[in-house]
């Protein structure tokens, strides 16, 4: 038993992944002191945090040099924890308005983070299956960071997306109009601290809903039934 | 039309209107997600075929048609277009909500752009539920219409003193 575990412990030690090794460093190389922390899953994907004012340069860096020419996605994360709780657990509802939590316990994921926002892209280089996963952190107190568009010029909508649903906003991308939400929509959806108004007004009912499934739970209607009888 | 708006149509003449009416149903289609399967699947497929009803579901504009069907999930961003539609329908018009999210929001409930319910804004005569519904409720919706068009006193409908409860299918 005890040589199994040690195997085990031992076998993801012993894989490596040279061509993300070579990807890493080739950003690093060009990048320096801007890529801040970065992890590789072998065989998987490959993370690179860098810093917030080299965010459009990381992308010219992949595209031109590193041959990352086919732009996946680009969108951002809000780390704070839901004011509202989880909704689907009634019990720990909040009233509203919530306080708002402290976001300094949760933990901001891979290659880790300073901030409440982070944007994130993925880029993929065509003809192989490597992509990397671009992040970096937007100052909570100045919620700007550069574009991708002059890059890979379909970021264009993601980033207006990002601009609607986050409140971020892509410097050097003129054109940050709504792209989902009516033009006058107020406010950012996919903040945390957004409320559903519907949930509000009527709080999650929980699973009362959900029928027992057959057999599972029949003696209540059983005992019932034998009662009309 | 003279004679509907005073209200002095010969019975027998506004039976034959409605029968031909009943049976002359300008369909227009408004998907808006999954449901509209469902309704293609009712409207031009050989094994529902809601021809044989005489629903024609193919008019060139709402300014031809008699019967919307809002199919799927209405958002507030596509309510103004919908508003408008029903607008340019000519009367006497009709509007049959299909599925869960039309009628209420459905799994949507909670959405921050989702509309609960697409008659907040235009009147509904049938509500088909489900989630989709299949081919044959909706189909059930629009017979159940063609009965309520075949009982109308049409001179009411003009004064607009006719209040009906809307049909609920199933």
């Amino acid at each position: 038993m005890a040589d199994e575990a040690t195997t085990d412990a031992e076998a993801p030690e012993a894989v490596t992944d040279e061509r993300r090794e070579e990807v890493l460093a080739a950003l690093t190389d060009a990048l320096g002191d801007a890529v801040v922390d970065s992890l590789i899953k072998p065989g998987l994907n490959l993370w690179v945090r860098v810093a917030t004012e080299a965010w459009s340069e990381a992308a010219d860096v992949a595209a031109a040099r590193l041959g990352f020419r086919f732009f996946d996605f680009l969108s951002a994360i809000d780390w704070l924890p839901s004011p509202y709780g989880r909704y689907e657990d009634s019990a720990v509802d909040t009233p509203f308005p919530p306080a708002m939590p402290d976001r300094s316990a949760v933990e901001p994921g891979y290659t880790g983070g300073d901030t409440r926002f982070q944007v994130l892209g993925s880029v993929a280089k065509p003809g192989t299956d490597l992509r990397i996963l671009l992040k970096a952190d937007v100052p909570d107190d100045d919620l700007r960071i550069g574009t991708w568009t002059r890059t890979y010029a379909g970021a264009a909508w993601h980033e207006r997306e990002t601009h609607e649903m986050f409140g971020i906003t892509f410097e050097g991308n003129a054109d940050l109009r709504h792209l989902y939400l009516p033009s006058e929509f107020e406010g950012h959806p996919l903040r945390k601290e957004f409320p559903l108004l519907s949930r509000v007004i009527k709080p999650w009912p929980g699973i009362v809903d959900v029928e027992p499934m057959p057999g599972e739970d029949d003696s209540a209607d059983s005992e019932a039934e034998g009662a009309d009888a | 039309m003279g004679l509907v708006e005073s209200g002095k149509m010969p019975k027998p003449l506004t039976k034959l209107l409605n029968l031909s009416r009943k049976y002359s149903i300008w369909a227009y289609q408004w998907g808006l997600a999954c449901c509209a399967i469902e309704m293609g699947a009712a409207f031009a497929s050989p094994r529902y075929d809601v021809m044989r009803l005489g629903v024609i579901p193919f008019p060139a504009s709402p300014r031809q048609a008699d019967l919307v069907i809002i199919s799927g999930t209405v958002t507030d961003k596509i309510l103004p277009a919908i508003r408008r539609l029903y607008e340019q329908m000519p009367d006497p018009k009709y509007v049959i909500s299909m599925g869960s999210c039309a009628n209420c929001g459905g799994p949507y409930w909670d959405s921050y752009s989702v509309t609960k319910g697409v008659d907040q804004v235009i009147p509904v005569d049938v509500y088909v539920p489900g989630c989709p519904p299949r081919p044959e409720a909706l189909i059930e919706g629009i017979a159940l219409l063609q009965e309520r068009i075949q009982n109308e006193d049409m001179a009411a409908r003009w004064r607009g003193a006719q209040d009906v409860e809307p049909i609920v299918v199933g």
